[in-house]
């Protein structure tokens, strides 16, 4: 991934983990809400490095729209940096209200995460539980952000101003593998709303995208479900590429794979929150 | 010719079929919802690897009401599950 060196100042950069540093200081210690997403990582790598290994602990919560890629970064990084972490499973999937999936179903999910993860951490002798919500983030839609203030969970990188750019630069310079790494939201969010969640298409979309990284796609990455038919969306930059048939003879093979009996390539590629356009959640 | 299925929404579908035939891209069109589902010919397949012909398939799709734009990628297993299907509507 190319980042632009240009717009983040090393003044900036500097100022804001210093203000980070300061802010672990007054209220540690801390337990970190961690995905192994490029801000958890970067937010419990700056709590270990800063507090020590005995004051920060990375809880990861596990469930079947978290991916198993994705977990197995989060043990690795931590591993890498000596993050103490640990690991509990939540059951939002057995929330009807989750399953329906709601436009608002990131609420029920988060709810059901720090309704479970809160409660360890404060028995852990961690009293203060902070999520790696960025400023970023603030602009968007995001529900699950209600369930965070509902149990008291702070989000330093927003709260400081740390941008996704911010956080990027200042996992490089740590040197935590994730500073390249795309976003990666839950599984769920390949499902437009109203669309029931189950732990069958979070599989078939999981199984899905990881084929697709298996053909060397390392860039932003969805596939979204329409019931049979999957929406591959790739960067822009890579879709030229994948419009060569055979090409796309191999990438619908791989999809096809994970069960799908359509498989369709969005024109336009990648894009953050494509549903909640589809489905009039946000502007196009 | 164009072909047009799925179904018919304040999104005009027709119009957008035909829209696209005009730029030369052969292609049968499927509506689903604000998705826009092209199923184009080997010939329209080679002229949307070009970006300016993807990017006035999206300018034209943004015109006439849709979000997004995908083609559909051939399959045997399309091709196998489309024979017993309800024949396309035609524009």
């Amino acid at each position: 991934m190319a980042l632009d060196l240009d717009a983040v100042s090393e003044a900036d950069l500097a100022a804001k983990t210093s203000a980070l540093a300061a802010w672990l200081h007054a209220n540690a210690p801390v337990a970190i809400g961690y995905s192994g997403g490029v801000d958890s990582a970067y937010l419990a790598v700056a709590a270990r490095q800063t507090l020590g290994a005995d004051r920060a602990l990375a809880i990861i919560g596990r469930s079947a729209s978290y991916p198993a890629e994705q977990w197995a970064t989060a043990r690795d990084v931590a591993q890498r940096f000596d993050v103490k972490v640990l690991e509990l499973d939540t059951g939002e999937l057995d929330d009807p209200r989750y399953a329906a999936n709601p436009s608002n179903r990131c609420y029920y999910c988060k709810t059901e995460l720090w309704s479970r993860l809160v409660p360890v951490a404060h028995s852990c002798g961690f009293p203060t539980v902070v999520d790696g919500t960025n400023a970023d983030d603030l602009s968007d839609y995001r529900p699950g952000a209600q369930a965070a203030r509902e149990h008291r969970v702070a989000s330093p990188l927003a709260e400081l101003g740390f941008t996704k750019l911010h956080i990027r630069h200042a996992s490089r310079a740590l040197g935590i593998p994730t500073w390249q790494q795309p976003s990666s939201p839950c599984l769920s969010s390949r499902l437009p709303y109203g669309t029931e969640v189950t732990r069958g298409r979070l599989r078939q979309i999981e199984l899905a995208e990881a084929a697709l990284r298996k053909l060397g796609i390392a860039g932003d990455l969805r596939v979204r479900f329409h019931e049979e038919l999957a929406r591959v969306e790739l960067a822009p930059t890579e879709l030229s590429a994948w419009l060569d048939p055979e090409r796309m003879a191999v990438l619908t093979e791989a999809v096809s794979q994970a069960g799908f009996t359509r498989v369709a390539l969005d024109l336009r590629g990648f894009r953050s929150g494509s549903l909640n356009v589809l489905h009039g959640v946000s502007i196009a | 010719m164009s072909e047009l299925r799925g179904e018919r929404t304040s999104r005009n579908a027709v119009a957008l079929a035909a829209a696209i035939a005009e730029l030369g891209i052969e292609c049968a069109l499927e509506a689903r919802g604000g998705l826009a589902l092209l199923l184009p010919t080997p010939e329209g397949v080679a002229a949307l690897q070009v970006d300016e012909s993807r990017r006035a398939v999206l300018a034209l799709a943004k015109e006439h009401g849709f979000t997004h734009v995908a083609i559909e990628l051939p399959s045997e297993r399309r091709r196998s599950s489309t024979s017993a299907d309800a024949p396309l509507l035609r524009d």
